[in-house]
């Protein structure tokens, strides 16, 4: 599997090659609207870290953890995951040093640690997405399309909670 | 979103008053400092997958795999624009190989394309589908877990898999109820 990624930039510049195209301009090319891209998104994203860093200097995020744990522990999650299945939809950096602290309390192979891994690998931030994806456009109503994907992932952290027990 | 970011700001800063004032202003610095880092990061990431699919583009690669996956896409998301199918199915493909950074330029790409047409319901389709995570491997979750001396890192693939795959399923499913509904 870790070959893919070396097979695909090979295929790329030898087609390029073949093609004739002149292979430094088009990548710096592409670099240029990356920086366009990636200067495009730090509004959005400086606002909702900002609101995430609110959230947690001010305890809400913990108080919030702690009253959704038991309901969270009536799905048949484990309370230890209560933070990292909030924190996730927010922030990609954020769950993952809270990941990493996971498996180092619980070591690597525990069952809370590989449900930590499969909830982690198996959704996405959310509202990172949404921010990202709709900047700048007229569309609205997107509140039915983020609940729909917020259902199915929980759906989707129970069912990690389960399979890890047999798997 | 605005509903969201108005209410945890106004609940934490006013919680923030009572307990900690002086905490306020450097949490809030704090989290436009993380936000310069991330956007660092992302160019990073950017920079890479852009430049190759600048590449990819300009040599007609894109062009052929969009061609190819063009009958699926062009079902699945409801639009006959040749920009727009080709930005789906490059972000599709991405996807299915685990390359999520060289996944979300194409996506934004496909939702500008979509704009023209007014096509709301590709784009928040589309926004679904990769908001429930596509990913077939979890090189980052499997990474970490060897890092930390893990006996079998690899075994929560089948997992991952699994859950994945229910979520982008359920996801769909429930959106094209609540377009139903709601219309």
């Amino acid at each position: 599997m870790a070959l893919i990624i070396p097979v695909i930039f090979i295929i790329v510049f030898v087609f390029s090659l073949i093609k004739r195209v002149n292979v430094y301009e088009s990548f710096t090319e592409g670099i240029s609207s990356a920086l366009k891209f990636t200067f495009s998104l730090l509004p959005c994203l400086a606002a909702v870290f900002m609101m995430c860093a609110l959230f947690e200097a001010s305890h809400l995020s913990d108080k919030l953890c702690s009253l959704l744990a038991p309901v969270f522990g009536a799905l048949g999650i484990p309370q230890e995951l209560t933070k990292l299945v909030l924190i996730k939809p927010f922030s990609g950096s954020g769950s993952l040093a809270y990941l990493n602290e996971i498996i180092k309390n619980y070591g690597a192979d525990s069952y809370v640690a590989r449900c930590a891994c499969v909830c982690f690998g198996s959704s996405e931030t959310v509202f990172y997405i949404s921010a990202v994806y709709f900047a700048g456009m007229k569309v609205k109503k997107l509140a039915m399309p983020i609940l729909c994907v917020l259902v199915a992932t929980l759906v989707s952290t129970v069912i990690a909670c389960l399979v890890c027990r047999v798997m | 979103m605005n509903l969201i970011f108005t209410i945890i700001c106004i609940a934490s800063i006013i919680v923030l008053a009572f307990t900690a004032p002086d905490k306020l202003l450097p949490s809030l610095l704090g989290g436009a400092e993380d936000a310069a880092k991330m956007a660092l990061t992302l160019f990073c990431i950017y920079a890479v997958w852009m430049g190759l699919s600048s590449l990819a583009e300009k040599s007609g690669l894109s062009r052929g795999a969009a061609k190819a996956l063009k009958p699926v896409t062009r079902r699945i998301f409801r639009t006959n624009d040749d920009e727009a199918n080709e930005n789906l199915a490059m972000n599709l493909s991405c996807n299915l190989l685990g390359l999520g950074g060289a996944a979300t330029p194409y996506a934004v790409k496909a939702i500008n394309a979509l704009e023209k047409d007014k096509n709301d319901f590709a784009q928040k389709l589309l926004f679904v589908i990769n908001a429930t995570s596509v990913q077939i491997l979890p090189t980052t979750v499997i990474a970490l877990r060897a890092s930390e001396g893990s006996a079998s890192a690899a075994d929560i693939f089948l997992p991952s898999l699994i859950c994945t795959t229910v979520s982008t399923v359920c996801a769909v499913i429930l959106y094209l109820l609540g377009r139903k509904i709601w219309r």
